[in-house]
């Protein structure tokens, strides 16, 4: 068995009416307890960014981040062992939208 | 130039504008406008009125698997939405495109428990591809071009437009643009060039290949890539249950079914092969068993356009993410012409013993009550294997499954994930309107037909030339052999006492026959298929009909029971 620990699961969306529910349900239907969720306007127009703490596994957290991802108006997901910095996943988020730009 | 108009003709144009020709439906209340205003598109739509909702959504996946377009559905709020929920739940584990409308109260209204008021978003949201409430008529337009783009790409889904009143009735400028792009949504893209090297190269090195492929190959229309790879390889293959027909039945790498009730070629060799390629399909635990005794020996290259598919079941060596039909092309370039002749004459000696204990007293027994694979058997080589073959879920949708024959792709329509009792007979009702000229035949127990019975009146209503052949055995079949097999024979509550189905297809005017001796077989299921309307064929089948062979839940995929005391052992 998989060691359980905290998870930061670091979501950047359209802000659609519904679709924290259907975020939320993804950790639901794997009886995953959200710790705590926190949203804000991201620094991207139009993109909410939204962060969500759990304790679960890596592979759980690797799952719920491919399935949040599948969601249409999810733009990208990522997951972090609790002790990341968010410096670094904003990072990841830029290099993304600029190659996809391109 | 911009027309002004209400919302629901907005919708209805858009439809047309998408090449809808036909919608499966039923009014209500919260829908009434746009069914007011369909009154006037009779020419242009072609709307199917269905006897319960559930049945509207069936038919619309149906005709979405037997046409490759998305089936449309139109119902209203409250128990018209709740009632499509089985279907929407269903479509999206098949991968199926479907574009659901639902009606919703006005505006004001919402979430006040309105009459026939409920919350469709916050419903169907965990269950479909794509959910959208239309609030406003200059909404709709984007809306519904936004829903065919999500339900047609990538990996096809349902989608769900929740239509309001105010939506409905209230004007706009109507001009239609398709949907090309939507920023969060990314189409697929072309294959990573190092993955596909990392797979042709241990496809060359491969001793034992072999390939499991899905309905993903259907929905990216990669058959024609499929077999050109199979061919260049020399690699045997085999097909989950939704992937049947994508290979014509007589192609000659293709080995069978894989999973629980499969070929036994096509499991053993999944347990053998040292590469395993696995093509647009899911590795449901009904194709693998217990997941971590699954292809033992195999490194796992898996294709597929779902990012989340790939890794999810079965630890990958190689994850190709992207379209089968551009990566088998690829693949296929990439790799060296082989021949495993050896390894692939495999499946003849498996086949050999299926024949030998299942298939052969299945379909041709000396004497007894007619066998269901009997019948599936018969209807396969009398309609010349063209027909597209539709099944309930349970025994009839196994043998269905286990006794076709195909010769063209897109002829086998089922309920797979979800395993939804009562699709049948609504599914083959949506492959017919979306392939008039092709032979349906539905195969459908005396449980799974008295879910959505009331279908018939729509075969009346729209002259559906529907072959139903119903493998009635007065129980609920597939329960009971899981109760004989693995409850003691306590046969709880599986056995079905049944109307009589004769006086059924007389009221809703549908011709009849039944069948009890196997003499009478061919006879009436000839007659069956040359009817030009719908037909009901009542087969009398072995009450106590198992499904053989059987990998039990859970188990090695190589643990197979080939009768009730007889396991399969290796290399007899």
């Amino acid at each position: 068995m998989e060691n359980s620990s905290m998870y930061i699961i670091s979501v950047y969306s359209e802000n659609q009416v519904g679709l924290l529910s259907s975020i939320s349900n993804i950790f639901t239907r794997r009886g995953i307890n959200i710790e705590s969720l926190t949203v804000f306007p991201s620094e991207f127009p139009g993109i909410h960014h939204f962060t969500f703490r759990a304790i679960t596994t890596e592979h759980a957290a690797q799952q719920v981040v491919g399935f949040i991802e599948k969601k249409v108006e999810v733009v990208r997901a990522f997951y972090f062992p609790d002790n990341a910095t968010s410096a670094a996943e904003h990072g990841i988020l830029e290099d993304y939208l600029k190659n996809r730009n391109q | 130039m911009a027309r002004r108009l209400t919302g629901a003709e907005i919708l209805l144009e858009s439809l047309i504008a998408e090449g809808v020709d036909t919608v499966f439906g039923y009014p209500g209340g919260s829908i009434i406008t746009v069914y007011d205003k369909m009154y006037h598109y009779g020419d242009r739509l072609r709307h199917v009125l269905v006897r319960h909702e559930q049945g509207a959504i069936h038919a619309a996946q149906g005709y979405a698997r037997a046409t490759g377009r998305p089936g449309v559905v139109i119902v209203t709020s409250g128990p018209g939405a709740t009632n499509v929920i089985t279907g929407v739940a269903d479509a999206m584990v098949d991968s199926t495109p479907v574009v659901v409308i639902t009606g919703q109260v006005g505006n004001a209204m919402l979430g006040t428990d309105a009459f026939q008021e409920t919350d469709v978003v916050g419903m169907t949201g965990p269950i479909d591809k794509w959910t959208y409430q239309i609030r406003r008529s200059e909404d709709v337009a984007q809306a519904v071009a936004k829903a065919f783009h999500i339900a047609g790409t990538g990996r096809p889904g349902p989608v769900v437009l929740d239509f309001t009143r105010d939506a409905q009735v209230g004007e706009a400028d109507f001009e239609y643009r398709p949907c090309t792009h939507i920023r969060s949504y990314a189409l697929p893209a072309p294959a990573s060039e190092t993955a596909i090297d990392a797979a042709a190269r241990l496809i060359d090195e491969a001793e034992r290949p072999f390939v499991v492929f899905g309905q993903g190959v259907v929905l990216s229309h990669a058959e024609e890539q499929l077999m050109a790879f199979l061919k260049k390889g020399g690699i045997p293959a085999a097909s989950t249950m939704l992937g049947l027909s994508a290979l014509p039945s007589d192609f000659p790498y293709y080995v069978g079914m894989a999973g629980m009730h499969g070929n036994i070629a096509s499991n053993m060799m999944t347990q053998h092969c040292d590469v395993l390629i696995a093509v647009g399909m899911r590795f449901s635990d009904r194709v693998t068993g217990n997941p971590s005794t699954y292809a033992p020996r195999a490194k796992v290259i898996h294709i597929d356009v779902d990012r989340t598919e790939i890794g999810k079941i079965i630890p990958v060596d190689v994850g190709i993410l992207g379209d089968a039909a551009e990566v088998l092309e690829r693949l296929t370039d990439r790799i060296r012409f082989s021949f495993h002749d050896e390894w692939a004459a495999l499946a003849r000696r498996y086949d050999r013993v299926e024949a030998e204990k299942v298939s052969g007293p299945e379909t041709a027994p000396a004497e007894g009550p007619i066998n269901m694979g009997e019948v599936v058997s018969q209807v396969a080589e009398l309609s010349g294997r063209r027909a597209v073959i539709v099944t309930d879920v349970g025994q009839n949708q196994l043998m269905g499954a286990r006794y076709s024959r195909f010769a063209q792709t897109r002829s086998f329509i089922s309920s797979g994930g979800l395993g939804t009792m009562g699709f049948g007979l609504p599914a083959a009702i949506g492959a017919k309107i979306g392939a008039p000229d092709r032979q349906v035949c539905v195969f459908v127990g005396d449980g799974g037909i008295q879910m959505t019975l009331q279908e018939f009146g729509t075969i009346m209503q729209e002259g559906t030339a529907v072959k139903v052949v119903l493998l009635n055995n007065n129980w609920l079949g597939n329960v009971r052999q899981w109760q004989e097999l693995f409850y003691e024979r306590r046969y709880s509550q599986t056995r079905m006492l049944n109307p009589d189905y004769s006086l059924i297809a007389k009221a809703y005017g549908i011709r009849y026959r039944c069948v009890e001796d196997r003499a009478e077989l061919a006879d009436a299921v000839r007659e069956m298929l040359d009817a030009p309307e719908a037909f009901l064929l009542d087969a009398r089948v072995r009450e106590e009909g198992m499904v053989y062979p059987m990998v039990p839940g859970g188990r090695r995929m190589d643990e197979i029971l080939l009768n009730k005391d007889e396991w399969y052992r290796d290399g007899e």
